[in-house]
């Protein structure tokens, strides 16, 4: 008893001086909250829709990050390892009737394998170059499955797969757990000594491969792991919507998540997750002006790029926090003192 | 001017929208939504035909629900199907838990309406398609009739029946070829745009032709939104076909025309060509689509039975146009949907679906009976021929379009002959004739 | 048949040299991959229908009109949205993902999603051998050289030329030895979206009108310019005449598969450049300091 007692004071402690003292933690605890919590409060379907569509697509945007942001691989083409990830689960559920939680994890091990068909003979290119080429691999693949329509359902897509779940309560839970976990996965990953290496590769790739590291290696696994993480939210759309389709091969999906990632701040993960809960839901919002809609939407980002060219919310999080000139360690905008070392905050 | 009278349009329009919004507030009414890709022709063709429907029904003072008037009232939503299927979804779900609407018409791209039907079916609201043409979106209904049995086809009929009449076409066009130029063996060139709802079609024509005496002279298969056909038509004229079937949905339906028509390739083109059934089609391929002859639903001056004429001439008059295909929300609303309730006094949508698979109905384009499959199932799917509907075959002739088919039609050797009111005769393009005519 | 796949791929291929060589220019003067390139082509489109249609203008100065119209649209753009964030690659890559959507909905607005055309400047086709060629095409193939000529002369004999190229190759010491690196970029950028003016005037006769018609020239283009080298100019006119033959090969020698000929294409860019990571004529931009 007095273990737990001791446990629980430990944890609390934690959470007062590790997560209470900076406004970022705070945010992103009443996030997590809020997620876990919003269906018992509403019970609007339509609102947990978007949640829903939300989550699928900040797994998307994340994954995204954890290659091009941290690596600086730029991907023209993610598109490829969602539409990947969703044809597969679609196949296999269609085919075999697996049901989704197999069908999703496999879908996501084939889109590994397109990140790796993909990875291995871009791993010459940078830059610019890289970013052209990906950009063609969804279009090529998208052409594909037009040629072979009696398995892929050619333009109208694989329709009538198995439900996720059979509530909209239930989706709700599945998807977003999923998120909060994966994300907190790929945050976890970044923030590992991979984390520092993918870092590093995009800094200087010279410099780490001549401290003897196999950057080839870690590229690949860039590769891979963004596949797989994208190519679960895939899988998971294709069940959600239940159809997969051409449409989630696009160029517009691949300049979509582009377009998420860099407003909400690369080389941050919770940047474009942050984004995807912002970005998504004004779509929706918009649709007060129907024939407005896109073009607000546009303008919007443009505008706010103007004033924050690094991302909105790497932006507003320099607003309330400020780094301590000496310990490097973040603290509150008002305060006076670094939190940590005691030294003047200027 | 065109402007000012698009002003008036919108200006009346939101009157109307206004008024109607106005009166909702006033007592029961029967939510519609009507959504479409509201940005293009196919959608504005929904929210067209159900606008000029609900007028009609609330001048009348709206439909008797059990004894009960209630008016009803539409709800636009732009599905943005084209651009995103995502957004079509969610404008649905938007309908559905927002709104709360009572019934749901339209929609179009195939693999935006699958995912739709499945909502709509999930919330289980009555759902008449008015767009796709893919029959999946039946066989559900029949394979899994409990969940998908609130889904209709308002129009077009499924897409093995629109071959099936494409195919008469062909052979019409065929007979008049054989006889006035002396043709003895005919050469067809397919044409038809990458899509999977072409792909049984070129199935079905190669397959068909040989029946008819005709050959295949080759098959071409352009992407949907190709803009220069030059190579492809180089390609047909070297082949030797006097003939090009068509199976176009998408804009690459006008430069075809348009380079054909100025290539004076020495070809006809019949088959399906939806750009063709606009009525900006002629300006559209700078007169070069003159003699293009398409399948079509409505053409001015031709009259399937009473109600054409006056529901093809106040929509022209309301809307400056002929009406697409689309537009059928109208037939759905006033012919099926209207009466469905009044006769089961009720808007429970499952007590409806038994009152609207029963029964036929007489609209604008014909009658429409919903059929069974041969395992006798409910399938909501639209019954096709003589009697039921038809569709009619519509070439351009000197900027206009005008019926051509059915023509003295036997839909079997001992059937009635069949031809409307106001069809005219087929014409072969001039220089088709002098490339045939010298030898 | 041989003489027809030439023919149509040499149109197709100037069309895409003229996209690409402006899209080059900005990518090797300013570092900006302006994916809103093509966007303009579209509205370049949208001005002549605009002018001849509802204004009235005979065709040719619809089409001067159209040029400077865009050229000048871009320079507004360019200032307002683009040049306040050029240091930030990424922020400018989205910027013009988003003007191009921008771009795409004010037409949708303004014209509607309807398909529309503009008469050919020389109406009727020659018969060269038993192939029919449309006299815009000559046209079309015959501006793109006398463009292309231009280009070449204003590059290699004006001091503006000079500037540019030399930005080109190293933007640092250009600027220390005196030239303004921004006016330098600026006018790049009008030129390169003058140039997409200009394809657009020069190819609208033989195309679709529509808000969506800048997608598949802007996948076209990128792979050009990528094939042939970025920033080489003389790279994307090669390569342009590569992807435009590739193209009409896949639909003359495979009709059911035409389709398919844009995945050609692509697949053939990336084959070459597996072998050359830099294109055909391109360099390895030393990177920045």
């Amino acid at each position: 008893m007095s273990l737990l007692r001791y446990h629980l004071r430990k944890l609390f402690m934690i959470f007062k001086n590790e997560v209470l003292v900076l406004p970022s933690r705070i945010v992103v605890c009443i996030f997590f909250i809020l997620l876990l919590i919003w269906p018992l409060i509403f019970e609007d379907p339509y609102a947990m829709r978007i949640v829903i569509l939300a989550s699928i697509f900040a797994i998307f945007a994340a994954s995204w990050d954890l290659l091009s942001g941290f690596t600086g691989q730029i991907n023209f083409g993610h598109a490829l390892f969602f539409g990947v990830g969703a044809y597969g689960a679609a196949i296999l559920n269609r085919q075999t009737g697996m049901p989704p939680w197999g069908s999703i994890p496999l879908g996501a091990l084939i889109a590994v394998l397109a990140g790796l068909i993909v990875g291995i003979p871009c791993l010459r290119l940078r830059g610019t170059y890289l970013a052209l080429t990906t950009l063609a691999f969804p279009i090529i693949l998208a052409s594909l499955i037009m040629t072979a329509p009696e398995y892929t359902g050619g333009e109208m897509g694989m329709s009538g797969l198995a439900r996720l779940a059979m509530s909209r309560t239930a989706n709700y839970y599945i998807v977003v757990v999923t998120m909060l976990v994966l994300v907190t996965v790929m945050w976890k990953i970044t923030d590992s000594r991979m984390g520092i290496i993918f870092h590093a590769i995009r800094e200087d790739e010279l410099a780490v491969k001549a401290a003897g590291i196999n950057t080839t290696m870690y590229k690949l696994i860039a590769f891979s792991l963004s596949g797989f993480f994208a190519g679960i939210s895939g899988g998971l759309y294709a069940h959600f919507m239940r159809i997969a389709g051409p449409s989630t091969l696009e160029v517009s999906m691949s300049f979509q998540v582009v377009i998420w990632c860099v407003f909400g701040g690369m080389v941050t993960i919770w940047g474009p997750v942050g984004a995807v809960f912002i970005l998504f839901p004004l779509l929706e919002f918009l649709r007060m002006w129907p024939e407005w809609r896109e073009l607000m939407f546009a303008l919007i980002v443009l505008i706010i790029l103007l004033y924050m060219p690094g991302g909105l919310l790497p932006w507003v999080r320099n607003k309330i926090e400020t780094e301590c000139p000496r310990c490097k360690i973040r603290n509150v905008a008002f305060r006076s003192s670094c939190r940590v070392c005691a030294a003047e905050m200027k | 001017m065109k402007m000012i009278r698009r002003i008036m349009v919108i200006l009346l329009m939101c009157a109307v929208a206004l008024i109607v919004g106005g009166s909702a507030w006033a007592g029961d009414t029967i939510k519609i939504g009507i959504i479409g890709p509201m940005q293009f022709v196919q959608g504005k063709g929904h929210w067209n035909g159900a606008t000029l429907a609900a007028e009609e029904i609330n001048a009348k003072g709206g439909i008797n629900v059990g004894g009960k008037k209630m008016k009803v009232e539409l709800i636009q939503s732009d599905s943005n199907e084209f651009l995103n299927v995502t957004d079509a979804t969610n404008a649905m779900e938007l309908l559905m838990t927002k709104e709360k609407v009572d019934f749901v018409l339209g929609g179009f791209r195939t693999e935006a309406v699958l995912a739709m039907q499945d909502i709509a079916m999930e919330h289980k609201k009555i759902f008449i398609g008015c767009g796709a043409a893919h029959p999946e979106l039946c066989t559900r209904v029949a394979e899994n009739y409990n969940t998908y049995k609130y889904f209709f086809r308002g129009t077009p009929f499924n897409s093995k029946l629109l071959v099936k009449t494409s195919f008469l076409h062909l052979k019409f066009v065929g007979d008049i070829l054989k006889s006035q130029l002396d043709i003895p063996a005919l050469k067809v060139a397919i044409v038809a745009e990458k899509a999977m709802w072409a792909d049984p079609m070129v199935t079905a024509t190669e397959g068909f032709l040989p029946k008819i005496g005709m050959e295949v002279a080759g098959i071409w298969r352009p992407s949907a939104v190709a803009t220069d056909l030059t190579a492809e038509l180089k390609a047909i004229q070297s082949s030797g076909a006097q003939m090009i079937y068509t199976i176009f949905s998408s804009s690459v339906g006008i430069p075809f025309a348009r380079q054909c028509g100025e290539l004076k390739i020495p070809a006809v083109q019949v088959g399906i060509n939806v750009e063709a059934q606009k009525d900006g089609f002629y300006e559209a391929t700078q007169g070069m689509g003159n003699y293009v002859f398409t399948m079509n639903t409505y053409c001015r001056g031709v009259e399937y039975n009473d109600l054409t004429a006056p529901f093809v001439e106040s929509y022209v008059k309301r809307f400056g146009e002929t009406p697409p295909y689309t537009a059928d929300t109208y037939a759905a609303l006033v012919y099926g949907l209207a009466p469905a309730i009044e006769q089961a006094g009720t808007l429970d949508a499952d007590k409806l679906v038994k009152v609207m698979e029963v029964g036929e109905h007489k609209v604008p384009s014909g009658v429409v009976k919903y059929m069974v499959d041969e395992q006798g199932r409910q399938l909501h799917d639209l019954t096709w021929g003589p009697g039921y509907l038809t569709s009619l075959g519509v070439q351009w002739q000197n900027g206009k379009p005008v019926g051509v088919w059915p023509n003295k039609w036997k839909a079997t050797p001992e059937s009635q002959e069949v031809t409307y009111k106001g069809i005219a005769d087929y014409k072969i393009p001039p220089w088709v004739i002098e490339a045939y005519k010298k030898k | 048949m041989a003489f027809d796949i030439l023919i149509t791929s040499l149109i197709n291929g100037s069309t895409y040299a003229m996209l690409a060589i402006g899209f080059s220019l900005i990518f090797g003067v300013a570092r900006i991959v302006n994916i809103a390139h093509t966007a303009f082509y579209m509205v370049a489109a949208y001005c002549i229908y605009f002018t001849t249609y509802r204004l009235g203008f005979n065709p040719i100065s619809a089409m001067l009109a159209a040029i400077v119209f865009v050229a000048f649209l871009g320079w507004i753009v360019y200032l307002i949205f683009i040049r306040p964030i050029r240091e930030h690659e990424q922020a400018v890559l989205i910027g013009t993902i988003a003007l191009a959507i921008a771009l795409q909905e004010l037409m949708l607005i303004a014209f509607t999603g309807d398909y529309r055309t503009v008469p050919a400047l020389i109406k009727g086709f020659a018969q060269i051998g038993h192939a029919k060629v449309f006299y815009q095409q000559i046209l079309t193939f015959g501006s793109v050289f006398v463009v292309l000529g231009l280009m070449r002369l204003f590059l290699m004999k004006t001091k503006l030329g000079l500037a540019i190229r030399a930005t080109a190759q190293d933007r640092e010491t250009a600027n220390l030895m005196g030239m303004d690196e921004s006016r330098v970029a600026m006018m790049a950028v009008i030129i390169s979206v003058g140039l997409a003016g200009v394809t657009g005037a020069i190819i609208v006769p033989l195309t679709t009108i529509e808000p969506f018609m800048w997608n598949h020239p802007l996948i076209m283009m990128m792979a050009v310019v990528v094939l042939g080298g970025m920033g080489s100019i003389k790279g994307s006119f090669y390569a342009s005449f590569i992807l435009g033959f590739a193209e009409a090969l896949v639909v003359f020698l495979v009709p059911a598969g035409a389709f398919l000929k844009g995945a050609v294409a692509l697949s053939i860019m990336i084959i070459v450049l597996l072998i050359r990571p830099a294109g055909l004529f391109g360099v390895q931009f030393e990177e920045e300091r």
